[in-house]
């Protein structure tokens, strides 16, 4: 199936994408109508399945990340990933066309010379909207594992792409070279301990980026105090709750995700049971912590034998750093305001989106339900899983992928304003078969 | 005590995992293989203390003082977030104390159905009567996916699931109701002898190769048995078990095949593919 494996909004916030991944490669392209809704603005494929042949190993074509180019072009730019291959694709427009040659026909064709009797000026002239996507970069051959983020620099030159065990520096128009900037590669494969499983630049400072491990750690590093930044600058950790220890300890406390907050000052970090808001500042804990599904530290170990404890959420700032979003099970996702304390699950599934629809809240219990629309831990689906989510940077819209379908959610009461208490109310929804209505792009 | 039989289980459902790894499209994931060699450690730590703590007698009256310590220690690492497990175990409390040297025979005894079958007696009613065994529904079945749905069924059927998915570990502990265990024994009984799921094999394997171990026997041929399973990977691993110094110090290294699991080294086989 065509699982959605990443939501991103651009920087403006007029284009929302999503890519899809197993045995997809695709990434589907949403563009924003005046009327506030999105709709299919391009679909095009990305990464195809390729074989490593020295080491006998299938790169699979999921789009592990993609990455808007906050350029100022007419035209838009992407950085999409798979686990081995970096593309940079160009999204443009085409509405003319040049008609009127002398030597073709209309289909092409090659006219035949003896039927030119006059020279004409070939004109333009207005057509259908063509969406094209053409590949404009490929980075290649960089990474010995598989990659799990890109980030652009704030200088719009750079980016980063990082995989388990190094972080690798890139400038956009250079293919065939990248400066190694993290390297956590053991001298003995055997003394591996940790892997990095996120990295971000810093949204304001060219010179910073945080990168974040299955220990649990996320690292602030300068790339200005030396060429290699195995030095951490700084090392965001919390000791490890001793009463909390078991089996799964380290699975719960890896990283999954981490985001800059749009001002700057905050980290937000995502491990399986919770989400941690950091400041910079402060690196032996962090300000804020919210409990996302606490209900599940007791199911650790089934959950760890159906390999759920292993699920990568990520994690999402709004525009203003006031509210904070991760996914959770049973297609529920969650948000934490901030200021209030206040938190709230909202479900994201077909039974309960319906166009217009008001999302209710829902609660779930452990034990005795308390009230009707109350769920049980127990009658959670574990399949049903939102992993990626996305805040639009200005307004109050959110994008939540559910396997494959999108959801698309809006504030109702101040669609262009800061809203103290997210109340998310009127839906649209989209089904990633599109396969069958875009192939020809 | 009770531990171990979870810590045993863990382990074989990890052993699992990471052979099931290299068989996956798009290859080994590395992060994913490091935190089940972590769990694989923890695991292993915990069983070995415990089977220490177990079966050392007062002759090595120091040293077992230091792995009550750690068994202690480990109890206190694990007593909230293993409830579900614990209450399984708490139920069998009465049991395994009484019969260890049944266990024994019975572990060794590869076929699970008799092994269950004399096992079943009187604590079938205290199974029953568990009515805490909720929690247990979430511990596992044979087909993990669907497992974490089951939690529908009712207290009795999940303690089947529970049971038939470490028949061989748990043979001695675990008496699910009479005419159900028939029919899920001999699936289970079927599958291991068929070998068609690498897991089950796996399980087979591994509880082989505890059993040589409680029964303090060096014998290298399951261990053997353990390398063919899992294919060439392990082959590397016989050759390093004189190589590799192993800095656990409370595994003071009593039993051979005990240092053939501590060299049983899952990183080995993960990163012998990078």
């Amino acid at each position: 199936a065509d699982v959605i494996s990443t939501v991103e909004f651009n920087q403006t916030g007029e284009f929302l994408f999503l890519a899809t991944g197993d045995k997809g490669g695709r990434v589907v392209i949403f563009q924003r109508e005046p009327q506030g809704e999105y709709n299919v603005y391009s679909t095009f494929q990305s990464h195809e399945p390729e074989f490593d042949y020295l080491k006998s190993l299938e790169i699979e074509e999921r789009i592990n990340k993609i990455r808007w180019l906050p350029l100022h072009n007419p035209a838009h730019f992407l950085l999409a990933t798979n686990d081995k291959t970096i593309k940079l694709w160009k999204v443009s427009e085409r509405d003319k066309r040049a008609e009127g040659y002398n030597l073709r026909d209309e289909e092409g064709r090659l006219k035949d010379l003896s039927t030119v009797t006059t020279l004409q000026v070939p004109v333009l002239r207005p057509m259908d909207l063509l969406v094209e996507a053409s590949p404009r970069r490929v980075f290649a051959n960089a990474h010995a594992y598989h990659i799990n983020s890109i980030s652009v620099n704030s200088d719009c030159e750079t980016y980063l792409s990082a995989d388990d065990l190094r972080i690798n520096l890139w400038n956009l128009n250079i293919t065939d070279r990248s400066f190694n900037i993290v390297d956590l590669k053991p001298e003995n494969m055997e003394d591996l301990s940790e892997v990095i499983t996120v990295a971000e630049f810093h949204p304001h400072h060219c010179h910073l980026l945080a990168f974040s491990s299955s220990t649990g750690t996320t690292r602030l590093c300068d790339m200005r105090a030396s060429a290699l930044c195995d030095q951490h600058a700084k090392l965001f950790e919390e000791a490890a709750d001793p009463s909390h220890r078991s089996f799964f300890s380290e699975i719960v406390s890896s990283v999954s995700d981490v985001k800059f907050s749009h001002s700057g000052r905050y980290l937000l970090t995502r491990d399986y049971l919770t989400v941690k808001v950091w400041d910079l500042n402060m690196e032996n804990k962090p300000v804020e912590t919210y409990q996302v599904h606490d209900y599940l530290r007791t199911k650790l170990c089934s959950l760890y034998e159906s390999d759920c404890i292993f699920d990568k959420f990520e994690c999402a700032w709004n525009g203003t750093d006031s509210v904070i979003m991760t996914g959770a099970y049973n297609n529920y996702f969650r948000m934490f305001d901030r200021a209030s304390l206040r938190d709230v699950t909202l479900e994201a599934s077909r039974e309960v989106c319906k166009r217009r629809a008001v999302l209710q809240p829902r609660r779930v219990c452990v034990g005795k339900k308390q009230k009707e629309t109350d769920v049980s831990v127990d009658s959670l689906d574990f399949r049903k899983k939102i992993l990626h989510t996305a805040w639009h940077p200005k307004e109050n819209i959110i994008a939540i992928a559910a396997s494959n379908n999108l959801y698309i959610f809006q504030d109702r009461l101040t669609p262009n304003g800061h809203h103290n208490t997210p109340e998310i109310q009127s839906c649209r929804q989209h089904h990633n078969n599109l396969m069958n209505c875009y192939e020809h792009i | 005590m009770e531990y171990k039989v979870e810590a045993h289980r863990i382990m074989s459902i990890s052993l699992g995992k990471i052979y099931n790894s290299r068989v996956q499209r798009g290859g080994i994931k590395l992060h994913k293989n490091l935190l089940v060699s972590l769990v694989l450690r923890s695991a292993r730590q915990v069983y070995l203390s415990d089977y220490y703590s177990g079966a050392c007698l007062n002759a090595q009256s120091e040293r077992e003082g230091n792995e009550w310590d750690i068994t202690d220690s480990e109890r206190e690492k694990f007593p909230p977030s293993a409830t579900e497990c614990d209450r399984v175990e708490s139920t069998e409390e009465p049991q395994p104390n009484e019969q260890p040297e049944k266990e024994r025979e019975y572990r060794e005894n590869d076929d699970e159905v008799k092994s269950d079958q004399v096992d079943c007696t009187s604590t079938l009613q205290e199974q029953n009567q568990n009515s805490s065994l909720d929690s247990v529904a979430k511990v596992s079945s044979e087909t993990p996916p669907e497992s974490i749905t089951e939690p529908k069924e009712s207290p009795s059927d999940s303690a089947v699931a529970e049971r038939d998915s470490t028949p061989e570990a748990n043979g001695e502990s675990h008496q699910p109701p009479k005419p159900y265990v028939c029919s899920n024994r001999k699936r289970s009984a079927e599958e291991s002898e068929s070998g068609d799921s690498p897991q089950k094999r796996t399980k087979v394997a591994s509880s082989n190769a505890k059993e040589d171990e409680e029964a303090e026997e060096m014998d290298t041929s399951n261990v053997s048995n353990l390398i063919t399973i899992f294919g060439s990977s392990f082959s590397g691993l016989l050759s390093k078990e004189s190589a590799k110094p192993e800095a656990e110090a409370e595994d003071s290294g009593q039993i051979c095949c005990d240092q053939m699991l501590k060299n049983l080294n899952p990183w080995s086989t993960a990163i012998v593919a990078f």
